[in-house]
């Protein structure tokens, strides 16, 4: 496995726009907040794919502050704001 | 003479083809249930083939066997303890590597498995092939193509399932190697764990020790709790060593061991096709089309449906009631006949006339969007508005399906991924004014009041829905509700599976329905027989008299009610020899508290058959005994307003 240092700064997927790519760094759950499940919701998460390293694009968000749609490993995905907003990526310039 | 009973398992990802699979190997043989004390469905079927009794069993769709929801779990469990002759690992050969993903897991479960590589049309199209020869190399797995939906490669794949049987062929899968340093440390446990008497392969055990399955640690640590620690601390080591948590550098491995077979045996060409998926899915979710086409499409469901089970179920009742003098020839008119007529036969009229008219056609309107891929769209569409009542998206359906009967919609709570998410959407599923609802909310209020007046009780509705609905979700004890889902291409749904499903699934419903519909007109016509609906009603006028100010009479209706809803309405006009309702209640305020309590008492008897097939008993109790006293409350607070208002 690959794992590069981390270049430029981290920020949640939600803050990608529309057709911006980035690149998995950490799945951010602090134990606090949701109990024992935050070993699910992240193990979860990264069960659909989400693991550190992998490139992750931000195609469009549905309204009201809805879901997110993303591309990962070649599948679409809909995920909560919630959950995009613990999920921490670079920003990948094209 | 050998035992020739054979099991076999389908596992694989949600919406790879596995039930269309399922349906081909097994026809019309077909049970589909609840796995023993679960709300997460079994289907199970028999196939003969060559002399061989096959039990065909289609586990859950899943992406994962660790233990974010019941599906894993259960899936997990049956392939460990259960151990299938063979495990079928339906493999989407369009989105390999996630499914790969999932193969790697079942190999390190240690299961005897086929890969059926699946959709391998919609991968062409997509302009992906694939070397089968190379797959099965790596993995050390047979490897059959497949297209389900047309039926190839279903008969190779059996021939392939026998072969392994016959042969005694060992499958030697490759084994996943993950770096030097978490090998030395599950080989660690490893030999801790080999000690141990457990369903779980070692080697799989030691690897979840280290991922901190919950699930494992629980079991394991009734037999030697100092493991978990010592898996703790390995896995520690690991998180300092890479800077993330240990079940994340498995994880991750293991999706690029996925991703690495994946590259290796694809190779990508342009698409052939011009992708129309593509365009309807960019329709079906654009932030502003997306709502009226959504609209559209449900709406023409909504009325197919209706014209479909009106006109359906008035022809089966009529024909069932033609029966009527006949059936009085021959039992007469006694207290046997009544008894017979009006508690077993009206009781089975009432269910056949609702179940199959109604609840076939929402039964595949739900498994077609589904199937198709739209469910997907619209709940990604209505996630947020969903998230208010403390559910996700994909509860929008069987809520939605709620308006036209609540009973697949109770049923269809299923698609919801954990426990509580199942529950507490049926929770709320219950409270939506269902089509017989609908009859008294327009036949009483709309007709009486005005129709404004009726809306308004749909906007009190759904204001009640959220509210309860977020109440419930703060009650309830368990985890935060996050919609992740996979939005898969769409495709045409294998109508023959659809209808399939639907139809066995109801035969589950039926007979769990059937005698409690039964047993609940009988008992309510033995009360009738013995001339007891008066003391009945003497009984229950502190409540529909003094707190909900309506005429004692209603205490009858009610409780007709709960066989079919539109009997409240019903039962009045029989009562009072009249339709004119405004000459049994004052429009206002004693119509508008009638529909209210209506509208909220209690779901149906077929309801409640169907929140016990999927919660046990108890909660469908609780959910039942929690509605009436809502209700009652609720109408008699309405009353006390109306009254300071006028």
């Amino acid at each position: 496995m690959e794992r590069r240092k981390t270049k430029g700064t981290e920020v949640p997927l939600i803050e990608l726009k529309n057709g911006e790519t980035g690149i998995v760094t950490s799945i951010r759950y602090t134990h606090g907040q949701h109990g024992g499940r935050a070993w699910g919701f992240k193990k979860r998460l990264m069960d659909m794919g989400l693991t550190p390293g992998t490139k992750v694009t931000v195609v469009k968000t549905a309204p009201f502050h809805g879901p997110l749609e993303i591309l990962v490993r070649g599948s679409r995905l809909a995920i909560g704001r919630g959950m995009a907003q613990r999920i921490f990526v670079t920003r990948q310039k094209e | 003479m050998t035992k020739r009973k054979l099991i076999i398992a389908l596992a694989g990802n949600a919406n790879v083809g596995k039930s269309v699979i399922f349906n081909h190997l097994t026809g019309l043989h077909q049970h589909i249930g609840n796995w023993p004390g679960k709300t997460v469905e079994k289907a199970e079927g028999t196939l003969y083939f060559k002399g061989y009794t096959i039990d065909v069993i289609d586990l859950p769709g899943i992406y994962s066997l660790s233990t974010y929801s019941l599906e894993e779990l259960i899936s997990r469990k049956f392939i460990a303890v259960e151990n299938p002759d063979i495990v079928i690992n339906v493999v989407d050969a369009s989105v390999l590597e996630r499914n790969l993903f999932f193969t790697l897991q079942l190999i390190e479960l240690g299961a005897p498995m086929v890969i059926a590589l699946n959709q391998m049309d919609i991968a062409k199209r997509k302009g992906i092939q694939i070397n089968v020869k190379k797959l099965e190399t790596l993995l050390g797995i047979p490897v059959i193509p497949t297209v389900a939906i047309k039926g190839i490669g279903i008969f190779q794949l059996l021939e392939k399932v026998i072969d392994i049987i016959e042969k005694k062929q060992l499958i030697k899968h490759v084994k996943i190697r993950y770096g030097e340093e978490i090998e030395e440390k599950i080989a660690k446990l490893t030999r801790i764990v080999e000690k141990m008497q457990f369903y779980y392969p070692p080697r799989y055990v030691a690897i979840k020790l280290l991922e901190g399955d919950e699930e494992i640690e629980r079991e394991l640590s009734k037999i030697d709790p100092k493991i978990i620690s010592t898996a703790k601390k390995l896995a520690k080591e690991i998180e300092k060593l890479h800077g993330h948590s240990c079940t994340t550098v498995i994880t991750s491995e293991r999706y690029e061991v996925a991703g690495c077979i994946a590259r290796e045996v694809q190779s990508l060409t342009p698409p052939i096709k011009p992708k129309i998926e593509e365009t309807l899915h960019n329709l079906t979710t654009h932030r502003i089309l997306g709502y009226p086409i959504m609209a559209i499409f449900l709406l023409s469901m909504f009325y197919a449906v209706f014209t479909f089970g009106g006109y359906t179920s008035e022809f089966l009742s009529s024909l069932f009631y033609g029966l009527e003098p006949s059936f009085q020839n021959f039992f007469g008119t006694g207290i046997i006949g009544k008894l017979i007529w009006g508690g077993v036969i009206e009781g089975v009229i009432a269910a056949v006339t609702i179940a199959l008219p109604y609840i076939v056609p929402f039964y595949i309107v739900l498994y077609f969007l589904e199937d198709s891929g739209y469910l997907s769209r619209i709940a990604f569409l209505m996630d947020n508005v969903m998230h208010k009542m403390g559910l996700h998206g994909k509860a929008f359906i069987p809520l939605m399906l709620g308006y036209g009967c609540n009973v697949p919609a109770c049923l269809g709570c299923r698609i919801m991924e954990t426990k509580r998410e199942k529950f507490l959407a049926a929770f709320v599923t219950t409270l939506v004014p269902c089509a017989a609802r609908t009859v008294i909310i327009l036949g009483l209020v709309g007709t009486f009041l005005g129709i404004q007046w009726a809306l308004m009780l749909y906007v009190f509705n759904l204001l009640v829905i959220f509210i309860l609905g977020r109440l419930a979700f703060k009650t309830l004890p368990g985890e935060p509700t996050a919609l992740i889902m996979e939005m898969h291409d769409f495709k045409m749904p294998h109508i023959k599976t659809v209808l399939k499903q639907a139809w066995f699934r109801l035969a589950e419903f039926i007979k769990i329905a059937f005698p409690l519909i039964i047993l609940g007109s009988l008992v309510i016509k033995i009360i009738e027989v013995l001339g007891l609906l008066e003391t009945i009603t003497a009984i229950f006028s502190p409540i529909t008299v003094t707190w909900l100010g309506l005429p004692p009479e209603t205490g009858i209706t009610l409780i007709f009610g709960i066989l079919r809803k539109e009997l409240t309405l019903i039962m009045l006009t029989t009562i009072f020899g009249t339709t004119d309702y405004a000459q049994i209640l004052s429009p206002f305020p004693q119509m508008v508290v009638f529909t209210l309590v209506t509208m909220f008492y209690i779901p149906c008897i077929a309801t409640i058959a169907a929140l016990v097939k999927e919660f046990g008993w108890k909660k469908a109790l609780l959910i039942t005994l929690f509605e009436i006293g809502f209700a009652i409350i609720l109408g008699g607070i309405a009353l006390r307003v109306f009254n300071v208002m006028l």
